[in-house]
């Protein structure tokens, strides 16, 4: 069971501040998901230590223009997920450089609208 | 004062302690560390992609199972266990046995290759000989199983594909004997032996405080002391009801991450002895109806750590997103922080300890 809150641009960082314990919450992932040719469904996934399939999900509608921010501050291992949704997306989060997985200068974005 | 003089080397892509390629580059004082940057891009395959594209949802197991040849069981279960939760229908419980059985053997061959690779850093090759010697005896049960050594797809949406005989348990047991002896003689060599104790206690630690902070996960968390095992936070399979047992250790050092994994062999032979000893009765497969419509996240404990699938479909015969969070690209900042104050000549047995899997990482 995935406990869903939906979020903004404007207010993720507060709300994920506000929410993680770091000894009592576990950074999953920051999934993608493509929801039509310009907007893309940005989640921060966390789960519970000790708790059984304790699933929370931040969501962001997100246009292909828009700048996600960085949860890096309060979450450091963030930054890998960050780089993964810019590349595989074409997306841009902030402080994050395109070239973990693909050229720096590549053009191609498997899972974006453009997607090879 | 001078100031002092940064040295920039690499490790990788190609290196002789590297089984497979991923990149750090580390800014050296002298011997430290003091700081790295990782590339870990060298073999991205876009199997995401292609699990949305190419291949229907039926045959996804199929797929996901190439990512990685050491966990190819846990990445086939995750992803079947995912599509299992939308569609109608129940595994059975001989089959959730079954499952369990092959995932601890995949455990055991996975860390006793780990525990090898950390024994030849160390210059005790007889040591690293020992143990894949032992691993064939695990390799030998995982083929008699499911027909394969590696890459075995014995896991299908609805139960598994192969039954297990009366004589392959004989032969389980006689395995996992053997093999128990010998875990409790590595036991006492990396907990006893000068040279591996000199070159492994005390070096590349992680903190209790670290392990929260990177979000560590696995062997490399549970030997910091950090409580965290998705076997007992998931209960998609019986894991309470075969005697699963969480390993933990408090020096989060690199013998710390070595006695952790050989404690998880201990018990994964026990909950596999529990397992043939106590088999259920019933079908090994039941026909689930349907076609995957809605979201699951299912999470499962691979060797390495805590490994996520993401699934999200429309009653079509393709999804509309696969994703897949494996454990040693979820670990990477975890492993940079490890590496930052300790000396260059360490970093090749670090490395090693952390079970590094670049097949996965990539995907």
């Amino acid at each position: 069971m995935i406990n869903r809150i939906e979020t903004s641009l404007q207010t993720v960082v507060e709300d994920i501040k506000d929410f993680y314990e770091k000894e009592k919450h576990h950074f999953l992932t920051l999934n993608g998901l493509k929801l039509d040719e310009e907007t893309t469904q940005i989640q921060w996934i966390f789960s519970k230590y000790g708790e059984v399939d304790d699933i929370t999900m931040f969501y962001v509608d997100v246009k292909e223009y828009e700048m996600i921010p960085s949860i890096v501050e309060i979450l450091p291992s963030a930054i890998i997920s960050q780089r993964e949704i810019v590349d595989m997306f074409g997306l841009d989060v902030e402080g994050s450089s395109k070239g973990l997985y693909l050229d720096e200068d590549s053009e191609q974005m498997p899972l974006g609208s453009c997607g090879i | 004062m001078a100031n002092k003089k940064i040295i920039n080397i690499p490790l990788g892509s190609q290196h002789i302690s590297l089984l497979e390629p991923i990149k750090f580059k580390f800014a050296c004082e002298n011997e430290k560390i003091v700081e790295v940057d990782s590339d870990v891009g060298f073999v991205h395959r876009g199997i995401e992609k292609a699990c949305v594209t190419k291949f229907k949802f039926d045959a996804v197991p199929y797929v996901v199972a190439r990512i990685c040849g050491l966990c190819a069981i846990t990445h086939s279960l995750c992803y079947t266990t995912a599509v299992e939760s939308l569609l109608e229908g129940e595994v059975t419980q001989k089959a959730k046995y079954l499952r369990i059985l092959l995932v601890e053997l995949d455990r055991i061959h996975s860390h006793m290759l780990c525990l090898s690779h950390t024994a030849e850093n160390a210059g005790f090759e007889a040591m690293f000989m020992q143990i894949m010697g032992d691993r064939e005896y695990v390799m030998d049960l995982q083929e008699k199983i499911s027909g394969n050594r590696i890459q075995f797809d014995y896991v299908t949406i609805g139960g598994v594909n192969r039954d297990i005989t009366v004589d392959i348990i004989k032969d389980i047991k006689t395995n996992l004997k053997l093999i128990k002896s010998k875990v409790d003689e590595y036991i006492d060599e990396f907990t006893n032996n000068w040279s591996l104790s000199l070159k492994y206690k005390d070096i590349g630690t992680l903190s209790l405080n670290e392990a929260y902070d990177y979000n560590a996960i696995g062997p490399l968390a549970r030997a910091a002391g950090l409580k965290t095992d998705v076997r007992s936070e998931t209960n998609y399979l019986p894991y309470d009801e075969v005697g699963y047992k969480m390993q933990l250790a408090t020096s989060g050092d690199i013998h710390g991450r070595n006695i952790v994994r050989l404690n998880e062999i201990l018990n994964s032979i026990e909950m596999c002895e529990n397992i043939v000893g106590g088999l259920p009765q019933g079908d090994i497969f039941t026909k689930l109806r349907g076609k995957p419509n809605g979201e699951a996240l299912v999470r499962l404990e691979a060797p390495r750590g805590e490994l996520m699938y993401y699934i999200k479909g429309e009653g079509k015969p393709l999804l509309n997103r696969v994703r897949i969070k494996t454990p040693t690209f979820a670990s990477i900042p975890a492993f940079m922080e490890v590496f930052k104050g300790s000396n260059y000549a360490d970093a090749p047995a670090i490395l090693a300890s952390f079970d590094p899997c670049m097949s996965c990482t990539a995907k």
